[in-house]
């Protein structure tokens, strides 16, 4: 019982940081159609910002606010400079299919080895903003700490203001419009273009706090968030790629499924496990959790 | 047509001959590889980036430290010794593309310090180092199956095998800890597997027994071992695996306030390393584990004195275990090619480490074991306890030293004393 | 109805004839290449190996996104279910070293069906995710069964070179030898499949799959058998690489290869064959050039390990932003354009 408690419990914690990552990876596939690997590098980048701030400072939620406009920026930056030329040259051929994927891959490459040339790649370590010591009941202490809870409220924080955002918003309107229907948003008189930067200028910050949140417990090196980006997406694609609600449940089901299998069935098959959960949910619900008969696919 | 077949069979002679005579030209004149007249090059594959990298990435700079000063001073019969350090991640596929490129593009002389056991295996398979007959010196790796003179003929290690130090464990568990709960935590390769295999054959039972694959050890599985060995109430926990695993296995057994008392495998016990990792110094006090060398901080030690004089010198980084290990790696390198003679060639530089290895002088308190028919180098530990700064000093007070082989030999209670370390810690030997 | 059946007699005497061409150039290549084997070091030897290696591991992206479309991230995954059949066949069954490439296509191919069929209604970012999960996950299975070895893996000897070649000939030498012969079959196979009707019918899924469909093509069972093909030339692929370092382990098979091949492919022309053979050239060559680029520069560790990375993102960029089909489309073009005036 207590086992099964803290499965559940420390499912929550990483599947919300998985949350984040897929809410970004969502947002740049709903507003650009492509399926954004460079999402990783840019956090990951976005997180070395915030952990100079953070070394320096030694103020944690500083750090974590320099790392959002880091990855504003340079999810903007991304968007204006690198997609806008690629969709102007490569768009036809058999390479059109694999292009944007390509592009984004190479793009991750190239902020990882800026990155690693930059700082190198030692193991740098951030101090986390809560304790890690596991909450103690009487005799029993569980593995779940005030960070885990730090980092479930942070998360759900984040996705309200998000909500609020695109629900209530003209600016939400407008991203959610031109993602949907970009011709008609553009008649309507949004300006399509701008809009979808300012969307990867979120999913860059949103990334950028994903990164912070995950090297609180964890090591930051050039390499540390692949494994965030490969279980973001495969979130991403469990709750359908098309709704940011579906985002967040792919991501907590991802999370607590993949605890369970690494609690109970054996540390080495955790990855396949994510594998094994992927396919079962397309196999059943090819276009994902959340999605409603016929959506729009790539 | 008689006169056309001798013309075409002189032709063919002819042809012959030209293609040997040129062919005879192009062999060069037989210079041993990596070595001229003036220089020496020397090959080592370690971590020094990933997951298994922390403290081990700075041994080979260590290493290159000490070269240099040997170089300053005269190198080794007035040629410089050169050493190419190339990064394999603790990836085995990597130490043998790497290993290639030192082989054959660099053309070194010889590899030292390779480090990892199952690189070396791969390696030693994959490269074949055994046919090039390449020597392999002082393996940076405990596996008890490169003490096998046989399989491994040009390999010398240097460290005290796994098993030996299961072995000396497992006598001081006897000796301090009968009846407790015992509670194992291990790499699941053949680096745990060897400590493991003593373990059993010396009686020893463990109550929890937790096998880690290497690569896979972060906090959230490290909580899975803390959540196993809490349950199983194991009263003293050994642990055999690298820096980067002990690292979260302490910080999360602090975090959950369980505290048993920790023996630590000399592998991944350095504390300054542990301390970078986000181990809380406090946790790691009181902590035991098998040491062959005095403390990096204990300037009463000649060696240790001599060292970090070197390193201030020559070297940009914080003298520590490592710091040491590496230099003590460099001035028994030395010692091993002035040991073969002017005339440097690669078989000559194995015979002379089977003929007077054993009296290189070291910074290790154990006796050398190399010989003819033995490729193994130091032999023994004494345990060793953390105090609160995490440094380490013996166990008992004074250093009470264990020999034993990696076989089925007893662990007996060694008086062996060190050769002394060489004027300025230049070896002079031959 | 005579010139008919006479008009299909000389498609097909013609397309004989192209196969024989093909059959002869492709000797004439081997041969080529087993003199150049001669003259170079062992060292190159080596890489030729490897070279062969990728061309082939290419070949099978080709096949499954050049021509069917379908954008998989897991064909390293696939290379190593070849790589670890091949070894299991070698060490267990001792039988002689060419069944154990055999296994590792069979086994691939097998494999590589199963995926088809779960992949076959997926497409776009939902088949490239699978595949991407497949690729970090299969090969960390070895890590949970033991008779696949773990992290250190299993030997794979394909043994010492003949004896009557002599004491000069080197056991890369004899890798290279063996990898090319490989590399030249399944090129010629795949080639003659590629522009078979398999091939036609692949692009034209590829295409519009609606329109395939309605011309009477099975989408799902071409797309299905494009996956068995190509996941069994991964296979081959990776019993290949598993003989060239005498090993397979899951540290051979990483994430970082699947990227790794759809990087070469993209490189040098998704959809072109003949490309490969480049493709494999810039694998092996960028890692080289990068670490004589660091050398000259001060041989620090930070750019020995972080320079090949940088120069292989940057080609792949402008690569795919300038010529996304592979620099033989913009020659093409080129061509075209001259030859219009």
């Amino acid at each position: 019982m207590q086992k099964a408690l803290e499965t559940l419990l420390i499912g929550l914690s990483t599947g919300s940081i998985y949350a984040l990552m897929s809410l970004a990876l969502v947002l740049v596939w709903r507003s650009t159609r492509v399926v954004n690997f460079a999402q990783a590098g840019q956090a990951m980048f976005s997180t070395y910002i915030g952990f100079e701030i953070a070394s320096r400072s030694q103020i944690f939620w500083l750090g974590l606010i320099f790392a959002i406009v880091a990855g504003a920026v340079l999810g903007a930056g991304v968007d204006y400079f690198f997609m806008r030329v690629l969709f102007k040259h490569a768009n036809s051929g058999p390479a059109a299919v694999v292009a944007p994927v390509i592009a984004t891959l190479g793009l991750l490459g190239l902020i990882r080895s800026i990155v690693g040339l930059t700082w190198g790649g030692e193991f740098r370590a951030i101090e986390a903003p809560a304790s890690k010591d596991g909450y103690t009941f009487g005799e029993i202490t569980i593995p779940f700490s005030p960070l885990n809870t730090l980092i479930i409220v942070t998360v759900a924080i984040i996705l309200i203001i998000l909500a609020i955002l695109f629900q209530r918003t003209n600016l939400g309107l407008a991203l959610r419009a031109s993602a949907y229907a970009p011709e008609i948003a553009q008649l309507a008189g949004i300006r399509t273009a701008r809009t979808r930067t300012i969307g990867w200028a979120i999913a860059g910050g949103v990334g950028g706090v994903a990164g912070m949140l995950v090297t609180s417990y964890n090591f930051l090196t050039p390499y540390s968030l692949d494994l965030l980006l490969v279980f973001g997406f495969i979130a991403a694609v469990i709750g359908g790629l098309e709704s940011m609600a579906g985002a967040v449940v792919g991501a907590l089901v991802l999370g607590v499924g993949l605890t369970i299998i690494l609690n109970y069935v054996g540390t080495s098959l955790v990855f396949i496990g994510g594998f094994a959960v992927l396919l079962l949910v397309l196999l059943i619900k090819p276009d994902g959790i959340m999605a409603r008969g016929k959506v729009r696919r790539g | 047509m008689i006169r056309k077949t001798r013309r075409r069979r002189t032709w063919f002679a002819a042809a012959v001959l030209a293609a040997g005579s040129l062919l005879a030209t192009t062999l060069p004149a037989h210079a041993e590889t990596g070595v001229t007249t003036n220089s020496i090059k020397l090959g080592i594959t370690l971590p020094l980036t990933g997951a298994a990298s922390p403290g081990y990435n700075k041994i080979g700079n260590a290493m290159d430290a000490y070269f240099k000063y040997v170089n300053d001073n005269g190198g080794v019969y007035g040629r410089k010794i050169q050493l190419i350090q190339k990064d394999d991640q603790y990836s085995p596929q990597l130490s043998i593309a790497k290993t290639n490129e030192l082989i054959l593009k660099d053309k070194v002389f010889a590899l030292v310090g390779p480090l990892g056991t199952a690189n070396f295996t791969a390696v030693h398979k994959s490269v074949g180092l055994q046919r090039r007959g390449i020597p392999s010196l002082f393996l940076n790796t405990g596996f008890s199956g490169f003490a096998n003179k046989k399989s491994y003929p040009t390999s010398f290690t240097i460290l005290p095998s796994y098993a030996m130090e299961a072995k000396i464990v497992a006598q001081f568990l006897k000796e301090n800890f009968a009846g407790k709960k015992l509670g194992l935590v291990y790499q699941n390769d053949e680096f745990g597997i060897d400590a493991l295999g003593a373990f059993t054959a010396a009686g020893v039972k463990f109550d929890v027994s937790i096998p880690y694959t290497s690569g896979t050890q972060s906090a959230a599985t490290a909580q899975t071992w803390v959540s196993q060995l809490a349950a199983g109430s194991a009263q003293v926990v050994v642990f055999f695996g690298v820096t980067s695993a002990t690292a979260p296995l302490l910080a999360v057994a602090a975090g959950a306030k369980y505290a048993p008392q920790w023996i630590l495998g000399s592998v991944g016990s350095d504390p300054l390393t542990l301390q970078a990792l986000g181990v809380p110094v406090a946790v790691l006090n009181g902590a035991l584990t098998p040491a062959g060398n005095p403390s990096p901080n204990d300037l009463t030690d000649e060696y240790v004195k001599q060292f970090q004089e070197i390193n201030t010198k020559y070297n940009k980084a914080a003298f520590d275990d490592y710091v040491l290990q590496g230099m003590n790696l460099g001035l028994m390198t030395v010692q091993a090619l002035r040991a073969a003679g002017p005339s440097l060639t690669r078989r000559g530089l194995i015979r002379a480490m089977e003929a007077k290895g054993s009296t290189f002088a070291s910074v290790a308190y154990s006796p050398l074991g190399y010989s003819r028919t033995s490729n193994v180098g130091h032999t023994g530990y004494y345990m060793a306890v953390m105090g609160p700064t995490g440094d380490r000093k013996p166990f008992g007070g004074t250093v009470m030293l264990y020999t034993t082989d990696s076989g089925n030999g007893p662990v007996v209670k060694s008086n062996f004393k060190r050769p002394a370390m060489p004027a300025k810690g230049l070896p002079n030997n031959s | 109805m005579e010139s008919w059946q006479e008009a299909r007699c000389a498609v097909v005497n013609e397309s004989a004839k192209k196969v024989r061409k093909k059959l002869l150039l492709f000797i004439f290549l081997g041969w080529v290449l087993l003199i150049i084997g001669d003259r170079l070091d062992e060292l190159r030897v080596y890489q030729g190996a490897q070279i062969a290696m990728y061309t082939i591991a290419l070949a099978s992206i080709v096949l499954l996104t050049g021509y069917s479309g379908q954008v998989s991230l897991g064909n390293g995954a696939m290379m190593a279910v070849g790589g670890y059949a091949a070894a299991l066949t070698l060490n267990n069954l001792q039988t002689p070293i060419w069944s154990a490439f055999m296994m590792a296509i069979l086994v691939a191919a097998l494999f590589g069906a199963f995926l088809g069929l779960a992949a076959a209604r997926l497409s776009g970012p939902y088949l490239a995710g699978t595949t991407l999960a497949l690729a970090v996950g299969l090969p960390a299975i070895a890590n949970q069964f033991s008779f696949l070895g773990g992290e250190p893996g299993l030997l794979f000897d394909v043994g010492f070179p003949p004896e009557r070649f002599g004491e000069e000939f080197t056991q890369y030498k004899w890798y290279f030898w063996i990898a090319t012969f490989i590399a030249l079959v399944s090129l010629f196979i795949t080639s003659n499949i590629l522009q078979s009707r398999f091939g036609r019918t692949w692009k034209a899924i590829r295409g519009n799959s609606l329109a395939a469909e309605l011309s009477g093509i099975h989408s799902s069972q071409m797309k299905i058998l494009a996956f068995t093909v190509s996941s069994g030339l991964a296979g081959l692929a990776g019993a290949v690489l598993a003989m060239t370092i005498s090993l397979v382990a899951p540290g051979a098979y990483t994430l970082a290869l699947s990227f790794a091949l759809v990087t070469g492919a993209v490189l040098a022309g998704i959809s072109s064959l003949p490309g490969v053979v480049l493709g494999g050239f810039i694998l092996v060559a960028i890692p080289e050039i990068a670490d004589a680029l660091a050398a000259s520069l001060g041989n620090q560790d930070k750019l020995n390990s972080y320079l090949p990375g940088l120069f292989v993102s940057v080609l792949l960029i402008l690569s795919v932003i300038y010529t996304p089909n592979g620099p033989g489309e913009n020659l093409r073009k080129h061509f075209h354009k001259k030859s219009a005036h």
